[in-house]
């Protein structure tokens, strides 16, 4: 980090930083395996905007790559998860965002399945209590049927005479 | 009970024919900028070729274009006779800026060499700039007023027209 600071202050450039989107970091910095695995966790959270549908953590553009790369540096400097996701949503919008937030209409991705299962239940439940609810006279309509279908069918005869002789 | 099944059925489906029915017509690349309306991100580039440092913040009391373009986009190619042109014509009440990321110095030159130059090219070189700005793909192109907000966001190759249609919104 001091390195890419002295390098920046060697060039003369300024890049926009984090600060000025979401404020100083509020987390631990991070180094070593920990921060590779923070980097990956957090870069499987964000859509490559380059890419259809991909994270940028699987995803080999160049521009994907970048966006890993400032997940690393955010880690290192002690940024939190929901900064450097806050970060991204400032830039991109909720695209960015591989699961969607609970608010607005990216509401309806968690609570229409939920809904639907639910109008599913009551279908279901409500069908079961009827058929509970409506006598059926076994002898009266099964036994004909049944005898009639015997007398239809000449496969079921054959098949029930062959039980019969066994 | 059917009445009710046919009901929510009807119900379901003309949900779905809504959404869809929303949906055509829009390009499904195209993401609405959340910055347009917000101070742009800062940032003091070095330009290609003069070495010469650019700080967007200098730049205030004039509308700023800003052009996100690379040598190995095809589109980039199109527009960049139109923006050149624009540039002659509009410069200094209006400055150009073109960013360029992913990419390298010399590669940078040669383009500007053979297709002319009008206003600075700053070099992104590790896409922050990109980013902070929301940038997916180049050529994206950024408007902003006098006070240094974007008010206007261009996906793809510039026309003179849609060009001149974004500016008016950061002259106003």
């Amino acid at each position: 980090m001091i390195a890419t600071f002295l390098l920046l202050a060697f060039l003369q450039i300024k890049v926009p930083d984090a600060a000025q989107f979401v404020g100083p970091p509020q987390g631990t910095p991070l180094a070593g395996a920990a921060l590779e695995r923070r980097t990956m966790e957090i870069s499987a959270e964000l859509r490559c905007p380059v890419c259809q549908g991909l994270a940028i953590g699987d995803s080999p553009s160049q521009m994907a790559a970048n966006m890993r790369e400032q997940v690393r540096e955010l880690l290192s400097r002690g940024y939190t998860e929901e900064q450097i996701l806050s970060y991204f949503e400032k830039s991109y919008g909720q695209f960015v965002l591989l699961k969607p937030k609970f608010q607005g209409v990216n509401a309806l991705v968690w609570l229409l399945p939920v809904l639907v299962l639910a109008i599913g239940l009551v279908i279901v439940v409500t069908k079961a209590k009827r058929l509970e609810k409506t006598p059926v006279p076994v002898a009266a309509a099964v036994a004909p049927d049944a005898a009639s279908e015997a007398a239809d069918d000449p496969y079921l005869a054959q098949v029930r005479e062959m039980v019969e002789k066994s | 009970m059917n009445r009710t099944v046919l009901i929510v059925g009807i119900v379901i489906v003309a949900a779905i024919v809504f959404v869809l029915f929303a949906g055509l017509g829009k390009d499904p690349a195209h993401i609405d900028s959340p910055l347009v309306g917000r101070p742009a991100p800062p940032f003091a580039l070095k330009a290609v070729g003069t070495g010469e440092t650019i700080d967007l913040e200098t730049l205030r009391g004039k509308p700023v274009v800003i052009n996100f373009w690379a040598t190995w986009c095809g589109p980039c190619y199109e527009e960049h006779p139109t923006l050149v042109a624009n540039a002659r014509n509009l410069q200094p009440e209006v400055q150009f800026i073109g960013v360029v990321f992913n990419d390298t110095d010399d590669k940078i030159m040669r383009f500007l060499a053979e297709r002319g130059s009008a206003y600075p090219t700053l070099l992104d070189t590790n896409g922050k700039t990109a980013i902070a700005y929301g940038v997916g793909g180049v050529p994206e192109t950024f408007f902003l007023n006098p006070k240094g907000t974007i008010v206007a966001k261009f996906e793809g190759p510039l026309t003179t027209e849609a060009l001149q249609a974004e500016l008016a919104k950061a002259m106003r």
